[in-house]
């Protein structure tokens, strides 16, 4: 059960490893893998980057000494020699940038940004990829903010198509890092941009890109407070819908997990149930499972059983943890409305039991439902019953329901029409 | 030719077209004989004179004609005709000549005299057509050269020992593919050459054209090479693979160059390779078309056919020897050649056969043959290998081929949803009818399986969909090339050469799908799917879902007498009928008495997942059906009626009610149905129909409107 629906394997390959850190430590806070298992794991992540800091730290964990190794401390000393160096270098170009009316002076166009410098303080093409290589090792060595500016700079500047894409996504990893939400949303759209063009490379590329995207996005969605309106919006998007059933359907999760916490969008419940549906095959966890028991099988004791497993999944998620309550809650709602839709007449007790709860609490629940959620229901004391009023709408109301709008709509249409005649009118007038 | 002139001139005096013509058309061509080619003789110059002197004789007769319309007979006027056209014609071709001799006629001829005698090139050659020409009168040119020809080869053949071999294969060669020449004696004078052929370069040489001739021996594309010969040549190939095999200074390959070795023997020095020209896969490609040839001409309810079939492993054996000598020697054009052909004889087999055929190839080849890129035992890994080794060639024939390949054999070994999602992935629907017929019809089988193998896993909807494709059109027989469709009436007759082409294009029996079986699971999917829908719309909707089984069910109804069920289509439809008026145990009786299902692999597993689906199907059409005439229904009792557990009872009426199905809810405390559906009287049904129409009318106006917006905005912007 533990580590059965654990999809941080899986997701690894698709991220940074600076992204996965996080992802690392989580795992430790929960007890899920074995620690020295993690502790490796950590190093090895690291050991490539240049966090030299970091390294010796965790080499100092794993191998419980005191004693640093000869080769990381020389490796530090090379580390710091070299962002001193770097430093030097860049600070020719960053002293022009940071002058306001060079600011004031920058357009939407790279290539005449990069004449106007050139022309006026002497800047060149080498001097720009200075601040691309900058960024990089700042990144490298952990320093998130000052790689986030330095990539800003470049792209602004640099004409090359490749570096730009990769310096966004290095700054999209750094802003994540840095927490800053709203930037790091800022980038997944840039990025999202880049990517849709039609004319972006091959196609297998552009998947795979669209793959990247997806991963790096959960960090932001689900930090970011308007993060579960985008996630919902960019995954439901028929490109990402495809990538996702393609290339990384554990994804499912998090899209169903956000559907139900978005109260506000009942109408994509229909198409998750859709798809969840179709790569039952391809993947299941609990949260899918859950979907499937009350949309799809209509099983509610199912449901309810799911429900409790989703609980422990959600909290040994590093993403969901944080919507753990809101989800509960919100499933909660799902099984009670559908419940409430099927059936005419439930038993409160019974009821009571489906859902977890004691008598009384049960009661105040469905009190709470049925203002809530506007359920046209009443309970019934004496028999310990909730009755349903299922509207029965008559074949008039149907009638007049369909044939309500149309003639305000074909008015609309003739105005239109007019307005259009008139508009075509004047032109002709006009010549 | 001094002789025809002759006769001509005889015919001329007689006033006798017919032989003139006849004579001067055995003139003509032994003149364009002699002179062309390689031993030519001056041109003839009495020809031109007879051309000059027909000239005027056609021009007095055709006068004499005007004057005296009577007088020639129709033939001789017929003759007369055509003789006119031809001297027109070679008089334009011989115009110079012509002129010359016009010009002084005495001395053309003159200078003509001297030049025939001393040359005796042309002796040898005047000397020999007078053979041809005394046996004219009896037998036409055909015979003649016929008999020539042959005299030639039967005359080696009495003393062929005294030339070297190679001398002699040159000399047989040089008579290969002339009209005259019989192949057999030129097949059987190789056979002789064989045996008395040393070293290896004199055997792959004569191997080499022993190979080709026996191809020779069978004439025209449609009949199939008959079996000893095969086996001979199946034979031969091994051996010439054993040459190379075991001599590794011979390669024999498509691109090396003639070797010029004035018919000796070549015997390579250490380390020194010698290139053969001659095409091994082009061989082996020609012998497993004629295999299949040969199981499409034998009847496949013969034990014949079964013992043709025995050859199968030694040629799939072939191929993998094949593949492991192109390997060695880098021969990239031919690997995936060979490939394609091993997985057709692999893809559309199930995953023990697969396994037993590649233990009985490995056991007929010697243990050093060894392919080095597909080393897979397992079937599915080794139909995995096979096709990946083609996915990355460059040509995207064999990529579509192997592709197709590889959904057949996922489909057939019950993997529905890799298959689909490669099918889907590989985009191959929007390209596949730009595709040869051959890959057509393996996109139409592959599509076909994944249709059977989603009925296996009991996905009603896929499986039709699938099977729709191909099964709606009525025309399955001919979209798989499992056989020729009948001509209708009324139906235009397809042309012979058409109905060759596709007669050579079936596909042996031993490969076909089902087509009872394939009908059987299309219309039992169309049932499950046609009945409730059928049953939520009412009877007078036309929204078919499957048309082909809506046409036969009204056919069957219009019958005025049933009798019990006879085919596999009968049963069916008594089952869709029992199924609509909610009888679902009839139903399931009617199904379940198929004998087609024992084709299918896990029977009563399909059989018990075809009864749930029955009944399942039959609680949505009863529901459906009868809603209107009941206020509640019972739980406890749909469960009882329908032989289901009350959990799944309830799930399916839940979802018709979540789905607005059904207009109905549930009773938690009394356990059952409670049911709003109002029997709607006639004029509320229509008044219905018609606000929906009218409601169709404005979205469609909305729609009409919408683009000329945009247009007129951007001219607005223009």
């Amino acid at each position: 059960m533990s580590t059965q629906y654990d999809v941080t394997m899986r997701m690894i390959p698709f991220l940074d490893r600076h992204l996965i850190y996080p992802l690392l430590s989580f795992l430790e806070l929960n007890e899920v893998y074995n620690v020295d298992d993690l502790l490796k794991a950590q190093y090895e992540l690291v050991a490539d980057t240049n966090m030299v800091d970091f390294i010796i730290e965790s080499y100092k964990k794993i191998n419980k000494t005191d004693q640093v190794p000869k080769e990381l401390n020389e490796k530090r000393e090379k580390v710091l020699a070299q962002l001193e160096d770097m430093q030097v270098k860049a600070q020719k170009v960053m002293s022009v940038l940071e002058q306001p009316e060079v600011v004031a002076a920058l357009r939407q166009d790279n290539g005449q940004n990069l004449e106007d410098l050139k022309k006026s303080y002497n800047i060149t093409e080498e001097m720009i990829d200075v601040l691309y290589e900058f960024g990089q090792l700042q990144y490298s060595c952990g320093r998130y903010g000052g790689a986030a500016d330095m990539l800003y700079h470049f792209r602004v500047l640099s004409n090359d198509h490749g570096r730009c894409l990769s310096a966004s996504w290095g700054k999209m990893a750094a802003e994540i890092l840095e927490g800053n939400w709203d930037a790091a949303l800022e980038e997944i759209q840039y990025l999202r941009e880049i990517i849709d063009q039609k004319n972006f490379t091959a196609p297998l590329q552009q998947l795979q890109q669209r793959t990247w995207l997806i991963h790096w996005s959960l960090f932001v969605f689900f930090n970011h407070p308007k993060g579960r309106d985008g996630i919902v919006d960019l995954f439901f998007a028929p490109a990402y819908l495809n990538t996702i059933q393609t290339t990384c359907p554990w994804i499912l999760r998090y899209l169903a997990t956000a559907v139900v916490v978005n109260r506000r969008r009942k109408t994509q419940m229909k198409e998750l149930v859709k798809i969840i549906e179709q790569e039952g095959y391809e993947y299941r966890d609990p949260v899918t499972e859950f979907i499937e028991a009350l949309f799809i099988k209509f099983d509610f004791e199912d449901a309810q059983k799911k429900l409790k497993e989703c609980e422990y999944v959600l909290s040994h998620d590093f993403f969901l943890a944080a919507t753990e309550e809101d989800f509960m809650e919100n499933a909660r709602q799902f099984i009670s409305e559908t419940y409430c839709r099927i059936h005419q007449k439930i038993n409160i007790k019974e009821m009571c039991q489906t859902l977890n709860l004691d008598q009384e609490e049960g009661e105040k629940w469905i009190v709470n439902l049925i203002r809530d959620t506007r359920v046209d229901a009443k309970i019934d004391f004496e028999e310990n019953t909730v009755v349903m009023n299922t509207p029965v709408t008559s074949v008039y109301q149907q009638v007049i329901e369909r044939t309500k709008g149309l003639s305000f709509r074909s008015q609309v249409l003739a105005s239109a029409i007019k307005r259009r005649e008139q508009a075509a009118q004047q032109d002709v007038s006009a010549q | 030719m001094h002789n025809a002139s002759k006769a001509i001139d005889n015919g001329r005096k007689n006033n006798d077209w017919t032989l003139i013509l006849s004579e001067f058309d055995k003139l003509s061509t032994s003149v364009s004989k002699a002179t062309t080619g390689f031993d030519k003789m001056p041109f003839p110059k009495f020809y031109i004179k007879l051309l000059v002197d027909l000239d005027q004789d056609i021009q007095e007769a055709t006068q004499k004609d005007k004057a005296s319309k009577k007088k020639t007979n129709a033939a001789n006027g017929k003759a007369l005709n055509n003789m006119k056209i031809k001297v027109k014609k070679l008089s334009k071709q011989y115009e110079q000549m012509i002129k010359e001799y016009t010009k002084d006629p005495e001395a053309f001829m003159a200078e003509d005299e001297p030049s025939e005698t001393p040359v005796s090139v042309k002796q040898v050659v005047t000397s020999e057509k007078p053979v041809g020409d005394e046996k004219q009168p009896d037998l036409d040119g055909f015979a003649t050269v016929g008999k020539d020809g042959k005299a030639k080869t039967e005359q080696p053949q009495a003393a062929p020992d005294n030339k070297p071999v190679l001398v002699r294969l040159r000399e047989i060669m040089e008579s290969r593919g002339k009209k005259n020449t019989d192949r057999e004696a030129q097949t059987s004078a190789l056979e002789a050459l064989l045996h008395r052929s040393t070293s290896s370069f004199q055997k792959i040489m004569v191997l080499l054209a022993l190979i080709a001739s026996r191809f020779d021996l069978t004439i025209g594309s449609t009949t199939a090479m008959d079996i000893k010969n095969w086996k001979a040549v199946q034979n031969e190939v091994n051996l010439i693979l054993e040459i190379i095999e075991a001599d590794p200074s011979f390669v024999v390959c498509e691109d090396a160059d003639e070797l010029d070795n004035d018919d000796q023997d070549v015997v390579p020095t250490k380390g020194q390779v010698v290139k053969v020209r001659g095409s091994v896969i082009g061989v082996i490609e020609r012998l497993d078309e004629e295999f299949i040839k040969s199981l499409q001409a034998i009847d496949p309810h013969t034990p014949d056919y079964i013992d043709r079939l025995r050859d199968e492993p030694s040629l799939y054996a072939l191929l993998v020897r094949a593949q492991a000598y192109f390997e060695k020697h880098n021969l990239a054009q031919s690997i995936p050649r060979v490939i394609v052909r091993r997985l057709d004889h692999l893809y559309y087999k199930p995953e023990q056969v697969i396994r037993s055929i590649e233990t009985a190839s490995k056991q007929l080849l010697p243990a050093s043959v060894e392919v080095k890129s597909i080393v897979a035992s397992s079937p599915d890994q080794l139909i995995h290998e096979l096709c990946t080794y083609l996915y990355n060639q460059p040509t995207s024939m064999f990529r579509t081929r192997a592709m197709l390949c590889h959904i057949f054999h996922f489909a057939l070994h019950n993997q529905f949803h890799k298959a689909r999602d490669m099918l889907l992935m590989s985009h191959l629907q929007e390209s596949i009818h730009q595709a040869d017929v051959a890959t057509q019809i393996l996109y139409n089988r592959a599509v076909v399986q994944i249709g059977l193998s989603a009925f296996r896993q009991g996905l009603i909807k896929e499986a039709h969909s699938c099977l729709q494709e191909i099964q709606g059109t009525g025309r399955a027989k001919e979209l798989l090339a499992q056989g020729i469709q009948q001509n209708r009436y009324g139906q235009q007759q397809v042309s012979p050469e058409l109905e060759q082409l596709e007669r050579q294009r079936q596909l042996p029996f031993h490969m076909h799908i089902n087509l009872e079986l394939l009908e059987c699971v299309f219309l039992t999917c169309s049932m499950l799917l046609e009945i409730p829908g059928q049953a939520q719309t009412g009877p007078n909707s036309k929204k078919f879902i499957s048309k082909p089984f809506r046409r036969l069910l009204d056919f069957n109804e219009r019958q005025a007498f049933t009798g019990p069920p006879e085919n596999t289509r009968d049963h069916i439809m008594s089952a869709a009928k029992a199924l609509a008026s909610g009888e679902w145990e009839r139903a399931r009786d009617y199904i379940l008495a198929i004998k087609v299902w024992d084709l299918l692999p896990d029977t009563d597993a399909i059989k018990a997942m075809l009864v749930r689906k029955i009944q399942e199907e039959g609680l949505r059409t009863y529901l459906f059906t009868y809603a209107s005439y009941y206020s509640t229904l019972g739980l406890s009792q749909l469960s009882t009626m329908f032989d289901l557990p009350a959990q799944t009872i309830s799930s399916i009426v839940a979802k018709l009610i979540w789905n607005e199905e059904l207009s109905a809810s549930l009773d938690q405390v009394s356990q059952c149905v409670v049911l709003h559906q109002v029997e709607l009287s006639r004029v509320q049904e229509l008044a219905l129909q018609f606000s929906e129409k009218a409601a169709n009318l404005v979205d469609q106006n909305e729609r009409l409107a919408a683009p000329p917006v945009r247009n007129d905005a951007q001219k607005v912007s223009n």
